[in-house]
């Protein structure tokens, strides 16, 4: 029997379902995100175009100095790839535990729950995925969004007051805003940056790029901005910048400095974080928190203080 | 992608995926009328790319696991202990597939490009067609917010171009959010006009930039814009005393205080 009608008029009379269940797989994925990030009160991206400026540093100083403010602290190592979080918070090794209720990520310093990669893979192995995914960029884009998604659905947080996300360097890629549509109550950026003008020509690309996806900046911190000498304490500059200029040209605050320090650096290659204030560059950090808080809560200062 | 069997006018029904090989796949459909059979085979290369949506084609026949796409596509396996149990608590429920209905079977690719693509083209071609307004194709702004679904006239393009490349997407971001608010799909040149005169320099009296001055300096440029943004839409010219009484209601009244 040949066909009496054109294709075009054939799917005008048919309707179209879903019965591979495709779309409602993708609408149950969603909605699991949605309940799980539902109960983390703060969602914050630590972010920068820049790699080597220390996001990761910064994501887990911050964490610390949040946690000593007492509050429930998660980091999300989003960088699949180079996963440095749990190292630097003396957490390699460490494995999630698969529970009825999702994954049981493991709990670090000051009760910080962390979510990495690194928790996938044995010792120093790089990240391998199966089949034809290492030769075609696409594909490994798709499923490395795929597998973001997996971290943010079936991690098993709990109720958190923040949840810090440590983004992949070169973030003004796809990460960003596909975070932003898995996270549509995203409280926003934190933009990492170093006193080098290469350095934030590209984080100004970025901060506009975050800004084009709808991602809200909350400011930026200059990373190594100065040398602290461990001998006599005194400050100095490591390299020549203007992070003031730049911050009051993308009309961002500008939420600290933190200057090179050695002991700190030592500390977060050896897995030993700095749990307490007492030393000056955890205050700094402790500074940047609170910075944060208050630029997330402006409104009130501003109806406080006007 | 979704399959129609041309002589009986009916889509095909889903019946069943198979391993016929080593990373090969095949989907089988069945035409309901017919009854003809076929399958569709893809190679290994093709299979993760469907693996790589996360998605079980036909739907799921178990309960999701937690990182069960992560922990089966590394290449080394994951380091991960998986105790045994069945049932996923606290996710969304998962359902046995069916195995179609009567109008036929259905296929990732197609399901997405019908739900995402196609009605957004014809939608748009419509919006530009109704509008009228201006000359010039539309284009879709760089936004990834495909919500906001904002067209651009030739013109009102033009003009945005001449704007310095820096800061040309905050200019279009702003023209757009503009847009959304005043209840427009289409950015004209008049709404750039419009857009403008919401932007012009706002004058500040000593009292008001005084009391500016009391918040905390790293968030003062974040105030300054709220409280210029509230006195533009007063129509006020001048930010005064007045205003920031009238300000810092409104930001207590936001704060639920």
């Amino acid at each position: 029997m040949a066909p009496s009608n054109d294709l075009k008029t054939i799917l005008s009379k048919l309707q179209f379902p879903d019965d591979a269940q495709v779309m409602r797989q993708i609408v149950d994925q969603t909605l699991q995100v949605k309940m799980r990030m539902g109960r983390i009160k703060r969602k914050i991206v630590v972010m920068s175009g820049k790699g080597g400026v220390g996001k990761s540093m910064t994501t887990v100083n911050l964490a610390l100095a949040f946690a000593r403010r007492g509050q429930t602290v998660g980091v999300l190592d989003v960088d699949l790839n180079g996963p440095c979080v749990p190292k630097m918070l003396g957490m390699s090794g460490r494995r999630f535990e698969i529970t009825p209720d999702g994954a049981a990520p493991p709990v670090g310093p000051l009760g910080i729950l962390v979510a990495s990669m690194d928790f996938f893979l044995r010792g120093h192995d790089p990240v391998r995925w199966k089949g034809s995914m290492e030769l075609s960029p696409v594909w490994l884009g798709m499923l490395e969004m795929n597998v973001i998604r997996e971290f943010l659905a079936d991690i098993a947080w709990g109720e958190l007051d923040l949840l810090l996300a440590d983004l992949p360097p070169g973030a003004a890629a796809d990460k960003p805003p596909a975070i932003a549509n898995f996270l549509p109550e995203l409280d926003g950026a934190v933009v990492v940056t170093t006193p080098s003008e290469v350095t934030t020509d590209v984080v100004r690309k970025s901060v506009l790029y975050a800004r084009d996806v709808g991602i809200p900046v909350i400011g930026l911190i200059e990373n190594m901005s100065g040398y602290h000498c461990p001998q006599c304490g005194h400050e100095s500059d490591l390299f020549v910048g203007n992070v003031e200029s730049v911050a009051a040209d993308l009309d961002v605050p500008l939420l600290g400095k933190i200057p090179f320090d050695r002991e700190l650096s030592q500390r977060c290659d050896g897995g030993r974080p700095m749990l307490e204030s007492a030393q000056p560059i955890a205050k700094r950090f402790d500074d940047v928190a609170q910075r944060i808080v208050d630029c997330l809560n402006f409104r009130q200062i501003v109806a406080d203080t006007l | 992608m979704k399959f129609v069997c041309l002589n009986c006018e009916t889509f095909m029904l889903f019946q069943k995926v198979e391993k016929p090989g080593e990373g090969a796949l095949g989907v089988e459909f069945l035409c309901p009328t017919c009854k003809a059979r076929f399958s569709m085979v893809t190679n290994p290369g093709e299979t993760q790319m469907v693996q790589a949506l996360g998605v079980k084609i036909g739907g799921r026949t178990t309960a999701p696991e937690a990182f069960e796409l992560t922990r089966d596509t590394l290449k080394d396996g994951a380091e991960c202990p998986v105790p045994a149990f069945s049932a996923a608590a606290g996710r969304a429920p998962a359902e046995a597939p069916s195995s179609g209905d009567a109008t036929g079977g259905s296929c990732p690719f197609s399901s997405m490009v019908a739900s995402m693509g196609a009605s957004q083209g014809a939608e748009g071609q419509e919006r530009l067609a109704a509008s009228g307004r201006e000359s010039g194709p539309a284009l879709r702004p760089a936004s990834s917010d495909s919500s906001a679904g904002l067209e651009w006239s030739a013109e009102a393009l033009d003009r945005l171009a001449k704007i310095p490349d820096f800061v040309r997407p905050t200019v279009r971001a702003e023209v757009e959010a503009y847009a959304r608010k005043s209840g427009e799909s289409f950015v004209t040149q008049a709404m750039i006009d419009h857009y403008k005169g919401t932007t012009a320099e706002l004058a500040w009296t000593p009292e008001a930039s005084k009391r500016l001055e009391n918040i905390p300096f790293f968030i003062r440029p974040m105030a300054k814009k709220e409280i210029e943004r509230m006195a533009r839409e007063q129509g006020r010219a001048e930010v005064t005393a007045d205003m920031m009484d009238h300000a810092k209601t409104a930001f207590a009244k936001f704060m639920g205080g």
